[in-house]
């Protein structure tokens, strides 16, 4: 009677709640495709042949990279105004090709090269994994740091302007990418922050790090170096830029903006290289600081790479929640699975008419999927691995072999004994 | 288009520039060391960031961007942690040790509560609330100084109303801008190395120059008595100000051979200070010089001010600095109690008495050592399982019933497995008496798993403070300065831990034994047996006989 009163009360206490997970959407998005379509209208002084050329040149290219699934080119004659679309216009006084907002004005003796300028422009490094590039984030923070190895050593700089230097070499970058990510800065001033190594003397009385020295700079082994010698900056992929500054034979307390120039031209570049953003092809000029056409292939590329990791992540979680018989599975978990649906469904209906859309949707998609699948609630699974189950019930089970193997004992021994009188 | 917006923005850099040009940020340093009346060597090293310029984060503008912090001498990890929570005062502390106010005196840094101790003042805001923002702060200064200071949560979180007010201003963010305060303590936390080193990263200079060179870790925790405190405020005049500080006791009479009371940078610190720190803009060392005894100090100090010699730290002449102490005497006699003058206005004693484990008195007795009343406010915080008996509540002093000397008491009462007590209540202390608070308490029998690991060992209680409101003539002298009692220990009911395996080993015999007797019964075979003496018994044929 009591066991069976006490079965209710077992029954509430031990249960997991397991809410069921929207499978058949995460299974249904296999077969969506992220669809991007670059229109491109070619001004009519340009002849016909070349946007023939174009248009073959361009699907040919995409075929190549394995990229048709994603990209749909429209090419045109004739300007269209459409603010999305990519305007070609030919300037005959031009040489070489420039790039202004999303208009891409060439000169005449640059036009056998248009098809691949275009495929550059516009593919850019597509669905390529770059082991430098930051993941993405709605948000970063950016440090500047000034480290001195020993400030009592008498000649070091003490204050920097980083405000200015800032405002005048970072900032219009930022300003340009806030469409992608929200900028944090703060700066610091490191008055002892001595290496962990010696540097190499070289033989002109100046000293050298080594590439092994170079990897252990900032005092972890973890971080992989791509950095070009001869050089004072180099850059720890996905985590930030360092530039050694050598200051001037006289002491100076305070780094002027014009000393820091150099130092933070070259962070600028870095600052864009782990962003992702590809630089312009070899032979292009641009009077903007970023280009739309980079702009736009990095919004492209960080909506694809966000809407990839989604879906992989979304997988994981349902093969992961089906595995585990023993995980807790949420009211939270199983609203941030279907909010993440929901944005990966917008992103795939807006994601035709505007890129940046897609990455907003994307964005949201990603960061509700990493927060259903890091929710600390499933990590508290009751987990009884059959080992324990097994200590915890020896004191049963050992008593209660017992009888069982002296059993079989006495059989055997019994069965033997009657084969012998047989025999 | 593109550049008129980078014509404005070159604009908009001048007054930025103009601001940077007279930067704001100022360091200073202090070390100051106090001879005792007991042969011990009391010793503060005080290190002052000030932001003149900068405001504490509104509330209001937490889901907003922040605009650029650019720190030069501020701890850019601590500033993080103040502006993502939008703290307005903070006070952070972390002793070893029980701070003896009868033979130090009163400490240089008030907070000398034993373990960790936390509170922060912060306005309020519809957007995240001030009880979201201190468990974060709490979690990210767990983080930064590597302290358990993250269990300082509901449980132990109190607001009291009198003892902990702001000590520097609080600033109106908006008309109706209100501030609200949250205090905890944890008096089992155990304070070492791992907190030091994040706490010299916070300097300017770490350990490497300046007065914070002498903060060796290998002596300091071999002090009596140590702790290091952390304190954020921000006034109208001076801006942020952080206020870092470390104390530590040390007794030079253990250490020495010869019972001598001497000491030096090199004794005490086991380093001296090689070289000032380059960004300090005030670095000095203060010595207490002593008034009844023959001494003898070196090297001779900068200047002399009110019985102190001070060194400056910027005189490079004075490079490397070891300030050594000597006393004209062959062995350090102990002064024999009780001393002419007492160090301090009062002294309180506190105990939790009673052999049950579910029952106790708690026991509050306070010297007043003046020949005038003292007024004082008594804060007790309780964790749940500590219930007190205010009906019980009894002042004597002298043996007589003096009820009428407690007045404006609140008592916020526990919620069990979850908010803690809070005790406030202000205190008359008459003239060279002793007064003594008792009242009952009973101690609440804790689920299986809300026992600590080390459950044995008993729960450490929060310390009560005291809070001195007038001394009487020098009333300067004290007020408003909190006066800590030690922590106490509390017995609590505990469990046999082994119980569940205990019921698991005798069921499993049970279950055995019934199992090893029907298999038994189902495995023997039953034969007749004739009883009548002519045939033999028959065989027996079953498994197990």
């Amino acid at each position: 009677m009591v066991a069976l009163a006490a079965v209710p009360l077992w029954w509430t206490t031990t249960s997991i709640t397991r809410l069921s997970l929207p499978e058949g959407r995460v299974k249904a998005l296999n077969d969506k495709q992220l669809r991007f379509s670059l229109n491109i209208s070619l001004d009519t002084n340009i002849p016909v042949s070349v946007v023939d050329n174009v248009k073959e040149g361009l699907a040919k290219r995409i075929l190549d990279e394995r990229l048709d699934d994603i990209f749909s080119v429209a090419v045109s004659s004739g300007l269209t105004h459409n603010p999305q679309a990519y305007e070609v216009s030919l300037n005959e006084e031009l040489s070489g090709i420039h790039v202004e907002g999303r208009r891409l004005i060439t000169g005449p003796e640059s036009i056998p090269l248009l098809t691949d300028a275009l495929a550059n422009l516009l593919l850019a490094n597509f669905g390529h994994q770059d082991q430098m590039v930051m993941q993405y984030a709605p948000r970063y923070r950016l440090a500047f740091s000034l480290m001195n190895e020993d400030a009592a050593s008498g000649d070091s700089p003490l204050s920097w302007d980083v405000k200015t230097a800032i405002t005048r070499d970072i900032q219009p970058v930022l300003q340009k990418l806030l469409a992608l990510h929200n900028f944090t800065i703060e700066s610091q001033v490191q008055f002892f922050a001595p290496l962990a190594f010696e540097p190499v003397n070289l033989a002109n009385g100046s000293f050298g790090l080594s590439q092994e020295q170079l990897t252990v700079f900032v005092n972890s082994a973890e971080w992989t170096l791509c950095s070009p010698t001869e050089s004072t900056a180099f850059i720890i992929p996905q985590w930030g830029s360092i530039s050694i500054c050598n200051p001037d034979k006289q002491a100076v307390s305070r780094l002027s903006q014009r000393a820091l120039h150099p130092s933070f031209s070259v962070f600028r570049t870095q600052l864009l290289a782990l962003l992702g953003i590809s630089p312009l092809p070899i032979g292009m000029t641009t009077s903007d600081v970023i280009s739309d056409w980079q702009l736009d292939a990095l919004l492209r590329r960080r909506a694809y790479e966000n809407a990839k990791g989604s879906k992989e992540t979304l997988d994981s979680i349902v093969s992961l929640v089906d595995q585990i018989e023993g995980m807790p599975v949420g009211k939270d978990v199983t609203d941030d699975v279907r909010g993440a649906l929901d944005a990966l469904d917008s992103m795939y209906a807006v994601a035709r008419d505007s890129p940046q859309l897609a990455l907003n949707y994307s964005a949201r998609a990603f960061t509700r999927v990493s927060r259903a699948f890091f929710n600390p609630g499933m990590l508290a699974l009751l987990y009884f691995p059959p080992e324990h189950n097994l200590a915890v019930y020896t004191p049963l089970l050992a008593p209660v072999s017992v009888p069982l193997v002296a059993a079989v004992f006495r059989e055997v021994s019994k069965w033997r004994r009657s084969r012998r009188q047989s025999a | 288009m593109y550049p008129t917006e980078l014509l404005l923005l070159l604009l908009a850099a001048i007054p930025y520039t103009c601001l940077a040009s007279n930067s704001a940020e100022r360091f200073d340093e202090l070390l100051t060391v106090r001879p005792l009346r007991d042969g011990r060597v009391a010793t503060r090293f005080s290190f002052i960031i000030s932001q003149a310029d900068a405001q504490p984060r509104a509330p209001q503008m937490i889901s907003e961007e922040d605009i650029p912090q650019h720190y030069s001498l501020f701890p850019l990890s601590l500033g993080q942690v103040l502006r993502e929570y939008a703290v307005t005062e903070a006070h952070l502390s972390l002793n070893a040790g029980k701070w003896d106010y009868g033979r130090w005196g009163y400490p240089d840094d008030s907070a000398v509560a034993p373990g960790a101790e936390l509170w922060a003042w912060m306005g309020d805001s519809e957007l995240s609330s001030i009880d979201e923002r201190w468990k974060g702060l709490r979690n990210a200064l767990a983080g930064l100084f590597c302290a358990s200071i993250g269990s300082l949560d509901e449980l132990r979180t109190t607001s009291p109303a009198y003892a902990f007010r702001p000590e520097g201003a609080l600033p109106r963010f908006s008309t109706n801008q209100t501030h609200r305060l949250r205090y905890a303590s944890l008096p089992s936390e155990h304070v070492c190395t791992e907190n030091l080193t994040p706490f010299l990263k916070l300097l300017p200079c770490k350990s490497s120059a300046g007065i914070a060179s002498l903060l060796n870790p290998h002596q300091l925790f071999d002090a009596d008595w140590h702790g290091m405190g952390i304190h954020v405020m921000w006034s109208e005049a001076s801006g942020v100000y952080l206020q870092l500080s470390f104390q530590a006791v040390f007794d030079p009479v253990r250490l020495s051979e010869k019972q001598k009371r001497e000491f030096s940078f090199q004794s005490l610190f086991d380093r001296t200070i090689s070289k000032a720190c380059p960004v300090a803009s005030e670095s000095s060392v203060e010595v207490d010089l002593p008034q009844n005894a023959a001494y003898s100090i070196t090297p001779e100090p900068s200047s002399f001010r009110d019985k102190v010699g001070v060194f400056d730290i910027k005189e490079a002449q004075r490079l490397p600095l070891n300030v050594s102490m000597r006393y004209a005497e062959m062995v350090f006699q102990y002064p024999l109690d009780p001393p002419d003058a007492q160090l301090m206005d009062f002294e309180a004693m506190r105990t939790l008495t009673g052999s049950t484990q579910s029952r106790g008195r708690l026991n509050l007795s306070i010297r007043n050592n003046r020949a005038h009343e003292i007024r004082l406010i008594y804060i007790e915080t309780m964790p749940w399982l500590v219930t007190f008996y205010l009906h019980t509540l009894e002042l004597t002093v002298d043996g007589r019933r003096r009820d009428d000397l407690l007045t404006r008491m609140t008592y916020t009462p526990p919620e069990a497995h979850g908010r803690p007590t809070l005790f406030e209540g202000r205190l008359t202390l008459p003239a060279a008496s002793t007064l003594r608070l008792s009242m009952d308490v009973s101690k609440a029998f804790l689920r299986y798993t809300e026992h600590p690991p080390d459950a044995q060992r008993g729960w450490d209680l929060s310390p009560a403070v005291l809070v001195p409101l007038s001394a009487g003539n020098n009333s300067a002298s004290l007020r408003g300065r909190r006066v800590y009692t030690p922590a106490v220990l509390v017995d609590v009911a505990t469990p046999d831990f082994s119980m569940p395996y205990n019921v698991i080993i005798m069921s499993s015999t049970l279950i055995a034994l019934i199992f090893g007797t029907i298999f038994n019964l189902f495995t023997r075979r039953f034969k007749e047996v004739n009883i009548d003496g002519t045939t033999e018994a028959s065989e027996q044929d079953g498994v197990i006989s």
